[in-house]
């Protein structure tokens, strides 16, 4: 971890070069605690990734577009914002820069686990279950059935 | 060697052979990780394809007649016939992008490349996926294989088009999808016949020289035409993620993060002085192409009707990282599949040469920093190292274990 000082001179360079999101610098400790969280790139990237008003509008466009039976865009929302999620949990919700990215990061993880949990469920009660439980409807539903009975399959 | 561990931001620049040597791992990974899927791909569907009295007999057929010497010349023929027809549509739509580029269609050609990526992931990749499930008699229901698969194909399309058309994509992901982008292609392609296969391979090669090289060709053109309106190339570029040399102040780390982001935008007003502001040892934008569109091949390939014009390039993108056409990574992975039906001694002897290749690539790419064909070294030297393991080693290394000299 930086030092404070340069902590304090590297997020004075950062908010003339970025946005206006950040807030202005003060003395006290919670401050240099969210100086130190702001000083964090949002994304996974780094320094390659998105600044924070960027990573503002893309959490908002993968949480929405997820509800599209997208689960896997709440899931790369989580794992591209990741920093945000881990390394931002004890300081202030409100006087933060990345509160809105949160905000949107945080949701898409409940949608993955809520998403995961069904999907895993009903997959699993399909293998496992098989002709015995459903009945020779199982057949139908099967994939490599389906794709054979639809030539989706070719063997040349 | 106390040089290496220097990610501390007071340390002293990194030594040459950290950079160097990093940035040649990161295009040596995804290039062999590429070819080995495509190994695997082919070795399991291949064999295990479902038996039936048909393709047992169209096997035996084809076998004994590929040992008579007139099919010989008309398999000959045959091929150099299809790569004719298959390198005259490459030239012939490579020339037609690059009249749209001149003329800015940039939507247009964006939209195709969106679509055409859309098709490739989900009606090519999907058939893979089925073929394997079909193989390994997974029960997977279709409900699920739908939802999956239709995520999977919607995220790998966002994540193929450039990040200033989408919001923002890890650049994991990308390359991850850029690379099965390439491993679905090449699959298709092994299933051309051998011959054919061969002589598109040879004749891509010398294409590529002259696309790239020679003052007239399209591909230079494309460069040429990307660099001085400062717009990035309307083609699927993996490029490596850039090593982080002596980034030690903020400011540098903002500035190229921006340059990085001013190739891919239009011009934006502060980028010419902030490339001036960052000596980075290249300071040249160099960046190829690799469009992809397929064409239809002679009916063996019904699947792909889908435009398909992939060359491989290799230049260096404006914050020094590596940037390799998917082409190359396509014809890469097609010679070593095509290796693979035979035996997996070419494999291996075939996956030295091309590493080979794409190293010798790299030098002359140092040595002239310009954008440079990557695809005739590593061609040529694997189909040398083909020919010579098929006639010469393998018969060295049966007539040894047959007389149990050794091995």
């Amino acid at each position: 971890m930086e030092e404070d000082v340069g902590t304090t001179q590297r997020r004075e360079q950062a908010f003339d070069e970025e946005n206006q999101i950040l807030i202005q610098p003060s003395s006290t400790p919670r401050s240099i605690q969210s100086a130190v969280c702001a000083n964090q790139w949002p994304t996974i990237d780094g320094s390659l990734g998105l600044s924070v008003e960027d990573s503002v509008i893309c959490a908002r466009k993968f949480f929405l577009w997820g509800f599209c039976l997208m689960p896997l865009l709440w899931a790369i929302n989580c794992f591209y914002f990741w920093p945000v999620l881990r390394f931002c949990t004890r300081s202030s919700s409100s006087a933060h820069p990345f509160a809105p990215v949160r905000k949107y990061v945080l949701r898409s993880a409940i949608g993955v686990a809520l998403a995961t949990t069904i999907l895993f469920t009903w997959s699993l009660t399909f293998m496992v279950g098989g002709v015995g439980l459903f009945g020779p409807s199982w057949n139908d539903l099967v994939m490599y059935n389906v794709a054979e009975k639809y030539g989706l399959i070719d063997w040349t | 060697m106390s040089e290496i561990p220097l990610l501390r931001e007071n340390s002293p620049q990194p030594s040459i052979l950290f950079t160097l040597g990093e940035e040649i791992v990161r295009i040596i990974i995804p290039v062999s990780s590429c070819m080995l899927l495509v190994v695997l791909l082919v070795t399991i569907l291949d064999t295990d394809s479902i038996p039936d009295l048909s393709s047992i007999l169209a096997d035996f057929s084809s076998a004994s007649a590929s040992v008579s010497v007139s099919s010989i010349w008309d398999d000959l023929k045959g091929a150099l016939i299809t790569s004719a027809i298959f390198i005259a549509m490459i030239t012939a739509v490579t020339f037609l992008i690059v009249v749209l580029f001149y003329f800015r269609f940039n939507r247009f050609l964006k939209s195709y490349m969106i679509f055409s990526s859309f098709i490739v992931l989900s009606l090519l990749g999907g058939q893979i996926c089925l073929y394997l499930i079909s193989v390994s008699r997974l029960p997977l229901d279709s409900i699920t294989f739908f939802l999956l698969f239709f995520n999977f194909s919607v995220v790998g399309t966002v994540a193929i088009v450039p990040a200033s058309t989408s919001g923002g994509m890890p650049l994991i992901i990308t390359q991850l999808y850029l690379i099965w982008i390439a491993v679905i292609v090449a699959y298709w392609f092994t299933h051309l016949p051998e011959w054919t296969t061969w002589a598109l391979l040879v004749s891509l090669a010398v294409y590529d020289i002259a696309a790239v090289l020679l003052p007239g060709g399209p591909l230079r053109l494309l460069v040429e035409l990307a660099i001085s309106r400062n717009e990035e190339l309307p083609a699927l570029v993996y490029e490596a993620r850039p090593v982080n040399v002596a980034a030690s102040v903020g400011d540098r780390d903002g500035v190229r993060r921006r340059l990085w982001r001013a190739s891919e935008h239009e011009a934006p007003p502060n980028s010419d002085s902030e490339s001036s502001s960052v000596s980075v040892s290249r300071n040249c934008l160099i960046e190829e192409d690799s469009s992809e569109s397929a064409i239809p091949l002679n009916g063996q390939i019904a699947e792909e009707d889908s435009e398909l014009n992939p060359e491989g390039r290799i230049g260096l993108g404006t914050s020094g990282a590596i940037k390799l056409g998917l082409g190359d990574f396509i014809f890469y992975s097609v010679l070593v599949g095509r290796v693979a039906l035979y035996d997996f001694m070419g494999v291996y002897a075939c996956y030295l040469a091309i590493m080979g290749g794409l190293g010798v690539t790299l030098l002359l790419l140092a040595f002239y920093r310009k954008a440079l064909p990557a695809l005739p070294v590593s061609i040529g030297l694997g189909l040398l190292f083909y020919v010579a393991t098929r006639f010469l080693l393998e018969e060295f290394v049966t007539q040894c274990s047959v007389s149990l000299i050794m091995f």
